[in-house]
């Protein structure tokens, strides 16, 4: 059996990914299980995805901890200690990047089991679909292409059966056409068989029961929610043009989140550590004087 | 005296919601949350009906300064008429200070507001229950998926009413007058607001804060999620729906209705429509022009009564 997990965000298509994924395999004669798991975040927020392929009739359930294949839509999300999408991953997983940087680059960045397979999926969606934030047909095909036994056919198929409902003809052939592209742009790799481990038994926990006015949800530090950054839900980052910005404080009015503050002399101030990346302020800006920057790109200025 | 605010630098420098919330990126709702709670400032209390916003605080987290207490989609507003007694009560036999006497504000969604917490707000309404009802419309139930909801505008497609062979408008019944429906009560004050226009929205609650007795709110919220379109583009979509007539900006005070903000001259409703993914049975593979004209012509026929 291959068990591969998806990393992105919500917005991004990755649970579609994983659909498209599990129904290519079910058409090249496999059989497939796929499903996403988030909680209650909201578009923006880092979710995952898994999807089980297997020749023989797949009894297990639950969340894939130890991959096969690690499929990363966005390579800010290795830096996120919440995410920690190589968590489970040893020597034998696969792991793919959607980056712009090299190997060496990003293996002196991240611990890294193994050397990860890269491309730059967010410029060909952008190329073949006008929008580089929607992976899901591209991820599923560089899943699809790195385990190897899943023909072209069957995946263009997969993709006419997830998305030719919600999509109009047109785009959905945008979406074949980046399916070959990404297709031959990558080659097959072997999966190596995990060893099965035995089943380790944990001794059963032991419930106390508590009296209610302590068992009860109250909170009682005011604001805390600033404690819980958000800053890893961009994709895309704004960033000010300080020296055409004329602090007519638009940005700071329509930023649902509250995260522009205004500093000593008048200025808009963004507190990257919670900015969603809605980008409304880079939208509504009058001169628009502030940039709209791949978060990838923007992290090291 | 109420202090009106002109430009966008008058708004009241305090954050009452810190950042870090779980709503989408980009909610509409939650910009118009904010900006009443500029206004409305620390001392309040507020009694939340289940909905989008209860993500608002996830615990062991809360982004608010003042109180918050979570209810059922129905229950709010019982939750404000217990918490307003206690709070008169205590003041009353002097146990509370006078300083600390709280406003009490109850935010929900459109679905609780036009259905099943209607029935619990008309009651307060009769008693003259002293609070404020800030309803976020996204039109739909958003928390769960988007389905429909008594406000999902008629035309829209949702989870529960898709643009179908049978159903081809998709949502096919008008979406409830929420704002007339409390007007009928005589309630002290109430308004739509959008967080399109901040300064328009401080004033009215700048002003309804000055005020007792019950005072709504209807805030327009934008959903990238469940309209359908780019998080950019929520103040764009905000615009075309005050432009385009759709969303009448008034307020109703002293038994008249005044249009705060009116379109000086309305754009037709396409260009609202067109934008959103929702709307868009209605213009591929075939144009509605029955469901569109429909639509131009609801909201020809309100603004008629007002020119």
């Amino acid at each position: 059996m291959i068990q591969v997990r998806f990393h992105g965000r919500g917005g991004q298509g990755i649970k579609t990914a994983s659909q498209i994924l599990g129904s290519a395999a079910f058409n090249s004669g496999f059989q497939a299980q796929d499903f996403p798991l988030y909680g209650a975040e909201r578009r923006g927020a880092p979710i995952v995805a898994f999807t089980r392929i297997s020749p023989t009739p797949i009894l297990e359930r639950g969340p894939i901890s130890n991959p096969n294949l690690l499929l990363i839509g966005d390579e800010t999300l290795l830096n996120d200690s919440q995410v920690a999408p190589l968590c489970g991953a040893d020597e034998s997983t696969i792991v793919f990047v959607n980056s712009t940087k090299s190997t060496e680059q990003i293996q002196k960045q991240f611990p890294f089991p193994a050397a990860p397979l890269i491309l730059d999926l967010t410029d060909r969606c952008q190329n073949f679909l006008g929008k580089g934030h929607i992976l899901s047909t591209a991820l599923a095909t560089a899943g699809a292409r790195i385990l190897g036994n899943i023909d072209l056919k069957d995946l263009l198929e997969a993709v006419k059966m997830e998305l030719g409902q919600s999509l109009k003809p047109e785009t959905l052939q945008k979406n074949l056409e980046l399916t070959q592209d990404i297709f031959h742009s990558l080659s097959p790799c072997t999966i190596p068989e995990k060893p099965i481990k035995a089943l380790a038994s944990s001794p059963l926990i032991e419930l106390k029961q508590t009296p209610v006015h302590e068992a009860a949800p109250i909170i009682l530090a005011p604001g805390n929610m600033a404690l819980r950054k958000t800053g890893n839900w961009r994709m895309q980052r704004p960033k000010i043009d300080y020296d055409h910005c004329n602090k007519c404080l638009i940005c700071y009015a329509r930023c649902p989140e509250g995260t522009i503050k205004i500093d000593e002399d008048g200025r808009p101030q963004i507190d990257y550590e919670h900015c969603k990346g809605c980008m409304i302020c880079a939208q509504e800006c009058p001169g628009h004087f502030i940039q709209t920057i791949r978060e990838s790109e923007g992290a090291h200025e | 005296m109420i202090k009106t605010h002109k430009r966008v630098s008058d708004l009241h420098p305090e954050e009452i919601i810190t950042p870090g919330t779980g709503l989408c990126a980009g909610c509409g709702g939650l910009e118009g949350l904010r900006l009443a709670l500029k206004e409305l400032g620390k001392d309040v209390v507020i009694c939340n009906a289940a909905g989008c916003f209860t993500l608002l605080s996830v615990y062991p987290f809360t982004p608010l300064q003042g109180s918050w207490l979570y209810t059922t989609m129905g229950g709010p507003v019982p939750a404000a008429q217990g918490i307003r007694d206690a709070l008169d009560v205590q003041l009353k036999k002097g146990k509370l200070p006078s300083q600390e006497n709280l406003q009490v504000l109850v935010v929900a969604g459109d679905g609780s507001s036009n259905d099943i917490g209607l029935g619990p707000t008309s009651a307060a309404l009769h008693r003259k229950l002293d609070f404020i009802y800030f309803c976020y419309d996204n039109e739909a139930y958003g928390n769960t998926g988007f389905q429909l909801s008594a406000a999902s505008p008629f035309g829209s497609s949702t989870q529960t009413s898709p643009s179908t062979h049978e159903h081809p408008a998709g949502a096919e019944k008008m979406k409830k007058n929420l704002f007339d429906i409390w007007k009928a009560q005589d309630p002290t004050y109430i308004a739509t607001v959008s967080p399109r226009e901040p300064i328009d929205l401080s004033n009215k609650f700048a002003k309804a804060k000055t005020m007792s007795g019950p005072r709504m709110f209807i805030c327009m919220s934008p959903c990238p999620t469940g309209w359908g379109f780019d998080p950019k583009d929520a103040h764009v979509i905000a615009k075309l729906a005050v432009d385009t007539g759709i969303f009448p900006i008034k307020e109703y005070f002293e038994g008249k209705v005044v249009h705060t903000k009116r379109p000086r001259k309305r754009l037709p409703v396409e260009k609202f429509l067109e934008r959103q993914k929702r709307f868009s049975h209605l213009f591929y593979p075939e144009r509605c022009e029955d469901v569109i004209s429909q639509i131009q012509k609801n909201v020809d026929d309100y603004w008629s009564h007002f020119e």
